[in-house]
């Protein structure tokens, strides 16, 4: 393993980077700490952004609300701010590993790692969340779903730190849901997820819907095609079914060794199904 | 003994504080000054001959001290218990991705692990053969050449009436092909030690092992020394299941603490390395066809299995013939034939694992007598207490159960049970997408070795000259608490506080000889040696109070804690003066047991039968979810009879771990290898359950009183784990009228069976 460096702000990160520019950066470490290449030779330098003042905490900007990029998952459980406006991010940071992994692990480096099953991110493209990137130089803020660009990449680039993710309230949806399916219910890497989030007007039809999902796709699977066939409404089974039926179409899960291409397909439209049932109970 | 059934006193148990604080040292925790690691250059390829092994450029590296190779082993090269089939380092071929090509020796785990890197072999792949029926086929790729019967490791058959005529007789015959996974052991503590050789030229090997006795001889005879050359040591181990039931670290340590000039060896397998060579449980297929009358009563059964023992003996052959001594379950067949193979393939290697082949069986058996209820429109419950083995009875191998045999009220505890009872009204009650169903699963499980192999157990307990009191124990605690067992049954002998007292892990130098930790027989067996001890001691302590105190009638002196005193005057001597005027050797009593045995069933059956068994019925309710397939086990009642309940505590925690283990087993653990090739890797991929994916367990006891058994127990830790897989397979079929006769029930295979019916998202 490299050496570690624990910079306290932002512009010592900056230094360290220019100095070392092949340096990892890393905040809570539970992705990058299990992996075994770590161990076997990279030797990189690690910069730990953990300590770096001003990348913490959860905040209110009026129309929009910024999260610091090391921010923990345990941290957006407990916030007033997400409960309020995102409470499907909440949902879906619960369903993160174990306490113990969501004490340390951060939003930021849930972004960064790009996995598809990134617990976190399904919620971030439906709220069309905007990552904010700052560098020696400059700062930007770039759409997530132009950051991530595959399973691992994304457009982070050398020098730059993910600073914080801008959330804005005006979403328009009432209801949201999440599930995850994983090969267990605590320390489990998701095999299919789903996040929604509708509006519904008082007739019961549909103003607004938005979906995506987890580890069936490169990235995380999000389709206009799909949100559209909700519009103008109501969320039965009939709706539901059609909607399904999109969903295994349009999906592209790969066979891995925690499950096949073919269940995950069956599976992410399964999951649809459930809002029936749902929308029934929260009235 | 029944006169001195007494109350152990509950409370933690006695190892937990100094596990909790950390005092207390593993294998894995050895180190001292200077010293090396010691690391094995895996094949990663299944099947092959080995041409050469490249160490120069590993050498190179500065901090790098040894690469061996087969060639500086002066021994035979070769352990095994059944057979000596396995090599310390591959010599002519390689057999499976896990075998040892070279033993590099370092100055860091750093340096060790670069040299690894750098270590090469030159091979010819040689086909392999990955499947324990196609391995028997004519013509089939050969693990061991020298094998008389090509990949054929071990068969057996029983046969007991004529079973095909039974079938024929039957009035309704159920079958099924039932298949089973590899388990991975997935222990805390992966595969530790530390060697060194002493001044005495002894060879020591500290590791964490269950049989440290048999693991002496193994190294002495592997490696070319003499037996009185080498010393084992075993102290906790951090989990082994099993799995650490023969060699693993021991003969690499030891060859590579003959190679370091005197410097201590570590050795400590991560857990790449302990999935890639360690043992796993043996996946089985099993062929089942059992007849009935209309009236339910079995008449005849006829099974087939085949179990994959991969690529070394170890104990599998042994594991396939429990399996088949087990293949009828628990009940009274009058006809029965089975046969039973194994095989060898260039799979990992399987062994031991708590349950040793019966849970496999089980899986098939329990869901053939469902089958069988359902096609004779019978309560699964009522057919099973129709046909259960009562004591007096004959077993599938025509043994008479002539000990304690509870499976009969086990059973008939479980229909009392409230959620056998309301089992309509829970499963009416099911929330959309779900599908409610209960299941029962019963089983029996051996006690000890069968009958040809000698189940004998040796202790020695000291009175110091201190006045405390230790006990050496000759079997090691893998984890379960057989220590603190055993210092409570001295304890309430001697009348002395448990913690006051010590216990000395096994070490080959006290010659205490205990066979293995294994067999569900480590405090039957080796507890019954401590009762013997124990009555001995106290009889040398009484017999010596009474004089010092001047005692006419000895049953007046009684034993307290630190003490003597005479209840009928009074007056007390402490331990402390007792231990002065006793000599060396009347502090020091020996304890001796042998397991009951039966000569007249070597002929019958391999190694001859089991006559003792533990029993247990299980009870699951579990939610099927028809959007995701995913089975959620919400209660499980375990109902077991392994005698009396001498420590609440440790009873439970093996009632609860076994389940864990079997829900993991029935659920979702199954490590996978494609063409001998590993594809599950570790933790991530290896999925075992988590607290939250286990339900609450309630542990039923069924108290028999086992004659023989130290207090009247039997062993609790293997029994309890084969009735998961069928009671959690048995409520599935309950919950959606189908049924998966593979294992585990994963929510993939759960999906798509959903699918064939059309039931997905009812």
């Amino acid at each position: 393993m490299g050496e570690v460096f624990l910079p306290g702000s932002l512009r010592e990160v900056f230094d360290l980077l220019s100095g070392e520019p092949e340096a990892l950066l890393y905040a809570g470490g539970t992705d990058l700490f299990v992996r075994s290449s770590l161990e076997e030779g990279g030797g990189k330098p690690l910069v730990c952004l953990e300590r770096v003042e001003g990348l913490k905490g959860i905040s209110d900007h009026g129309d929009e609300i910024r999260i610091g990029g090391c921010t923990t998952h345990s941290e957006l459980i407990r916030s007033r701010l997400v409960r309020e406006h995102f409470p499907l991010l909440m949902h879906a940071a619960r369903r993160i590993g174990a306490p113990a992994v969501r004490n340390m692990g951060t939003i930021g480096g849930n972004i960064c790692t790009a996995s598809p099953a990134g617990d976190t991110l399904p919620p971030l493209y439906i709220f069309d969340a905007f990552v904010e990137l700052c560098s020696a130089g400059r700062a930007r803020r770039v759409p997530i779903s132009e950051f991530i660009t595959g399973p691992g990449q994304t457009a982070l680039e050398r020098g730059e730190v993910l600073s914080a993710i801008c959330l804005k309230k005006d979403h328009g949806c009432t209801f949201f849901h999440f599930e995850k399916v994983g090969q267990r219910k605590a320390m489990a890497i998701s095999v299919a997820s789903f996040a929604f989030a509708a509006g519904i007007n008082g007739d019961g039809m549909i103003r607004k819907a938005r979906c995506a999902f987890g580890s069936v796709a490169p990235t995380v699977f999000t389709s206009s095609n799909i949100d559209r066939c909700f519009i103008d409404k109501p969320m039965d089974e009939d709706t539901l079914r059609q909607a399904a039926l999109l969903v295994r179409s349009e999906v592209s899960p790969i066979s891995d060794v925690r499950a096949s291409e073919g269940y995950r397909r069956s599976v992410a439209g399964n999951l649809v199904m459930r809002l029936e049932d749902l929308v029934r109970d929260t009235g | 003994m029944k006169d001195e059934v007494r109350q152990f006193p509950g409370g933690p148990r006695l190892d937990a504080l100094s596990k909790v604080t950390g005092r207390e040292k593993y294998a894995a925790d050895y180190y001292s000054g200077k010293f090396l690691w010691a690391g094995a250059k895996r094949a990663l390829v299944p099947h092959a001959r080995l041409a050469s092994v490249h160490a120069e450029d590993a050498l190179s590296l500065p901090g790098v001290v040894r690469v061996l190779t087969y060639r500086d082993i002066a021994g035979s090269n070769r352990t095994g218990i059944a057979r000596n089939d396995q090599p310390v380092i591959a010599d002519e071929k390689v057999r499976h991705a896990g075998d040892a090509v070279a033993l590099v020796l370092a100055e860091s785990r750093e340096i060790l692990r670069a040299a690894l890197g750098r270590v090469s072999f030159d091979h010819e792949p040689l086909p392999g053969v990955f499947d324990a029926e196609d391995a028997l086929k004519e013509g089939a790729p050969r693990v061991h050449e020298d094998n008389e019967k090509g990949n054929l490791l071990r068969a057996v058959t029983v046969r007991k009436g004529d079973a095909e005529r039974a079938l024929d007789e039957s009035d309704v015959v159920v079958e099924g092909a039932f298949e089973t996974s590899r388990q991975e052991h997935a222990y805390l503590e992966t595969e530790a030690g530390w060697a060194f050789v002493d001044e005495r030229g002894v060879l020591t090997v500290v590791a964490s092992t269950q049989t440290p006795y048999r693991d002496r001889s193994e190294i002495a005879r592997a490696l070319g020394l003499d037996m009185e050359k080498v010393r084992v040591v075993a102290p906790y181990l951090g989990g082994a299941f099993g799995g650490k039931d023969g060699i693993n670290v021991q003969c690499l340590l030891g060859l590579a603490a003959l190679h370091s000039d005197g410097v201590p060896v570590k050795m400590w397998w991560d857990r790449t390395e302990s999935f890639l060579a360690g043992m796993k449980r043996l996946p089985a297929r099993m062929y089942y066809r059992l007849g009935a009358k209309m009236d339910g009563t079995f008449h005849g059964l006829s099974c087939r299995i085949y179990f994959d023992a991969g690529a070394y003996a170890t104990l599998g052959g042994e594991v396939m013939a429990m399996g088949a001594e087990h293949a009828a379950s628990v009940y009274r067949i009058a006809n029965v034939s089975i046969d039973g193979y194994c095989s060898y393939t260039n799979n990992p290697i399987g062994g031991p694992f708590r349950g040793f082949g019966v849970p496999q069986v089980t899986f098939a058996m329990e869901q053939a007598v469902d089958m069988m209820a359902e096609r004779l429109c019978m309560d699964p419950l009522e057919i099973r207490r129709r046909n259960v083995i009562r004591r007096g009875e004959k077993n599938c191998l025509g043994v008479e159960l002539k000990y304690s045999t509870g499976i009969g009220e086990c059973i008939e505890r479980l229909m009392e049970h409230p959620f056998w009872k309301e089992r309509q009204a829970w499963k009416s009650a099911a929330p959309k997408w779900k599908k409610r169903g209960i299941g029962m699963g019963c089983m029996g499980h051996a006690v000890g070795y069968p009958s040809l192999i000698p189940d004998q157990a040796n202790t020695r307990l000291d009175l110091r000259s201190d006045g405390t009191i230790c006990l050496y124990s000759g079997l090691p605690d893998l984890g379960q608490g057989n220590a603190s067992t055993y210092l409570r049954i001295a304890a309430a002998i001697l009348g002395q506080d448990p913690e006051a007292m010590e216990l000395v892990q096994p070490d080959t130098d006290h010659d205490l000889p205990s066979g293995t930790s294994s067999a569900s027989r480590t405090t039957y067996t080796f507890g019954n040696a401590v009762i013997n001890a124990a009555q001995a001691l106290r009889d040398v302590i009484l017999g010596r109070a009474g004089t010092i105190l001047d005692i006419s009638d000895p049953g007046r002196a009684v034993l307290l804690p630190g003490k003597v005193r005479d209840e009928a005057s009074g007056r007390e001597v402490s331990l402390t003066v007792i231990a002065r005027f006793l000599n060396d050797e009347e502090r020091t009593q020996k304890g001796y047991f042998r397991a009951p045995y039966d000569e007249s069933t070597i002929g019958i059956f391999y190694l001859g039968a089991h006559l003792l068994f533990s029993y247990g019925a299980h009870l699951a309710r579990v939610e099927v979810d028809t959007v995701t397939g995913g089975i959620d086990v919400i209660d499980y009642v375990a109902v077991t009879d392994a005698g009396t309940v001498i420590d609440p505590v440790v009873y439970d925690q093996q009632v609860h771990g076994s389940v864990a283990q079997g829900i993991g087993l029935a659920l979702t653990e199954d490590y996978l290898v494609s063409d001998g090739r590993h594809d599950t890797t570790g933790l991530s991929t290896y999925i075992i359950p988590t607290s939250m994916d286990l339900p609450d367990i309630t542990s039923v006891p069924v108290e028999t009183f086992e004659e023989t058994g130290p207090f009247g127990m039997k062993g609790i830790g293997e029994v309890v784990i084969s009735g998961c897989l069928p009671a959690i397979s048995n409520a599935f079929h309950d919950a959606c009228g189908m049924r998966i006769t593979k294992s585990p029930l994963t929510p993939e295979r759960v999906l798509s069976a959903l699918a064939r019916k059309g039931e997905v998202g009812k």
